[in-house]
């Protein structure tokens, strides 16, 4: 009940909010594309590639914080106080923005991955 | 704005394609040696990739990864609060995306429907207003 | 030299020209195509006689209603619950008050509701339609060669399924056929459309699979519903809601917010 009262008096833009998550969303599909043909140049296998995915993932949404979201929020002081890397002004929730992309690009970067590895070392 | 991510995001593209192509010509180069050579398996020699172009594919993933984060859309506030305290300092501008045209979804302003309000009109500044019209256009 | 040899096989170049390219081209344009037809076959809403707009609205009110109470005072929300409820429970804003309390008619029968399910079926079609030939094609011309090696290792089951037509038993899973290459494109296709049709496009087959699952506005007034029984338990609904506003209490936050 009191959760549904607190949201209720801070009531939440939902266009704002899919509008977020799909520029978010965007730039996370692009990337993992990006992150294949790289790895498949390397030439990365197995544990190794996914690994380079997973790092290459977060370090898009640390770069997507700092140049996104850290100069408003972090300017701001409605955001409660939450500090570095507190993304409540723009996403509901901070797991989705620091792992999101993990899930939503996983397969095209297998796509390109593979594909850029047998183009490589045909 | 929008034209300084579209040239990293390009320099970074062939960058990356420049590595790409130096790779599959070392691969196919390593895998032609060992045919000529007679070598037991070409998978030993096509095991590693010169340093240079790795670093080269590294540098131009990040210099693409830069290009496009610098690329994307401004984020919106979700809070409604502090959506309409933008929208209600900054207006239009605050919704412009990166080519400088307001965003086709940017509905206006969700508070102007108190300015007409019936209950919220200022009858008295209107009515001066209108005298004050009144005079100036009987005047000329 | 305790490690396992790496299988490699010889094989041509050209099978890259002849085989994964044209696949992925034509799984490319094939998601691009289906993307404009739904588009062009998408049609138009319905123009609704005043009647049924009228149900409609009076129930949507009736939901929005529920779900905005808290903004509403409490004198104001009592008098629109009661309006409502009366209205709802003598049937007033019914589109044909005589049927009430009879059963609905087969969704079958009723012409005005097969186009409903004609766009549907039209939907599912441009979905299968296309799988399916792309599917028997690849099958007919393309089978039994292996093209690719996967960067990762899989386990023996998987060999079933990557290298169909090619009946080599020692073969490492990891090496995989045309076939194979079409369900990767299937399924990673997704961000190379969302970067050439824009985000809400309809080649990306994801998101109509979800859309399919999440039950959608046009449902609640679908054929074989009947309103009747819809407003009686909107109007239970209303009837239990336990009033409070966003307001109580406002006096104390605004206090608490201010920093001296």
């Amino acid at each position: 009940m009191s959760a549904e009262r607190e949201f209720q008096i801070v009531p939440i833009v939902q266009e704002a909010v899919v509008h977020n998550s799909r520029t978010l969303l965007n730039l996370q599909s692009l990337t993992a594309s990006l992150f294949g043909v790289g790895a498949g140049i390397l030439g990365l296998e197995s544990y190794s590639g996914f690994l380079f995915y997973v790092v290459c993932s977060l370090l898009t949404a640390m770069l997507f914080y700092v140049v996104r979201v850290a100069p408003t929020s972090l300017a701001s002081d409605a955001n409660g106080g939450g500090g570095a890397f507190d993304t409540s002004r723009y996403f509901r929730s901070q797991v989705e923005f620091w792992t999101g992309g993990l899930m939503n690009g996983l397969a095209g970067f297998i796509l390109t991955w593979t594909l850029f590895y047998g183009l490589v070392r045909a | 704005m929008t034209w300084i991510s579209k040239a990293i995001t390009l320099f970074g593209a062939v960058l990356l394609g420049h590595a790409c192509y130096s790779a599959q010509e070392h691969s196919a180069l390593q895998s032609f040696k060992a045919a000529t050579a007679t070598l037991t398996s070409s998978s030993l020699a096509v095991a590693s990739l010169p340093v240079d172009i790795a670093i080269e594919t590294v540098i131009a993933i990040t210099v693409i990864l830069f290009g496009l984060v610098l690329g994307t859309r401004p984020l919106r506030p979700i809070q409604w609060r502090v959506w309409a305290g933008k929208i209600e300092r900054e207006g239009e501008e605050g919704f412009m995306d990166n080519d400088g045209e307001v965003n086709k979804d940017f509905v206006g302003n969700p508070f102007k429907f108190l300015e007409t309000r019936p209950g919220f009109v200022d009858i008295r500044k209107q009515r001066k207003e209108f005298a004050s019209w009144v005079k100036t256009s009987s005047t000329q | 030299m305790a490690q396992v040899p790496v299988q490699t096989i010889h094989r041509d170049p050209q099978l890259f020209y002849w085989i994964l390219l044209p696949i992925t081209a034509v799984m490319i344009l094939t998601g691009v195509l289906r993307h404009y037809a739904t588009v062009l076959m998408a049609s138009a809403p319905k123009r609704l006689d005043q009647k049924t707009t009228r149900e409609q609205r009076a129930l949507l009110h009736g939901i929005n209603v529920r779900g905005n109470f808290h903004t509403l005072a409490k004198p104001s929300f009592d008098v629109r619950r009661d309006a409502l409820t009366t209205a709802y429970e003598s049937g007033a804003y019914l589109k044909s008050p005589e049927n009430r309390g009879q059963a609905p008619p087969n969704p079958l029968s009723d012409p005005s509701s097969m186009e409903g399910m004609m766009g549907m079926m039209k939907n599912q079609m441009a979905m299968i339609i296309p799988n399916t030939l792309i599917m028997s094609w690849i099958n007919a011309f393309f089978s039994g060669y292996v093209i690719m090696k996967l960067p990762f290792p899989l386990t023996i089951k998987f060999k079933s399924m990557l290298q169909a037509g090619v009946a080599t038993k020692d073969m490492d899973p990891r090496w995989m056929s045309s076939i194979s290459w079409y369900f990767l494109c299937i399924f990673g296709l997704q961000s190379v459309f969302n970067f050439l049709l824009g985000s809400d496009n309809a080649a990306s087959q994801m998101a109509q699979q979800m859309g399919g699952m999440a039950p959608n506005a046009g449902q609640m007034f679908g054929p074989g519903v009947d309103p009747d029984k819809q407003f009686l338990a909107e109007a239970e609904n209303l009837a239990v809601i336990e009033h409070y506003s966003v307001l109580d209490g406002v006096e104390q936050r605004l206090l608490e917010g201010i920093k001296v």
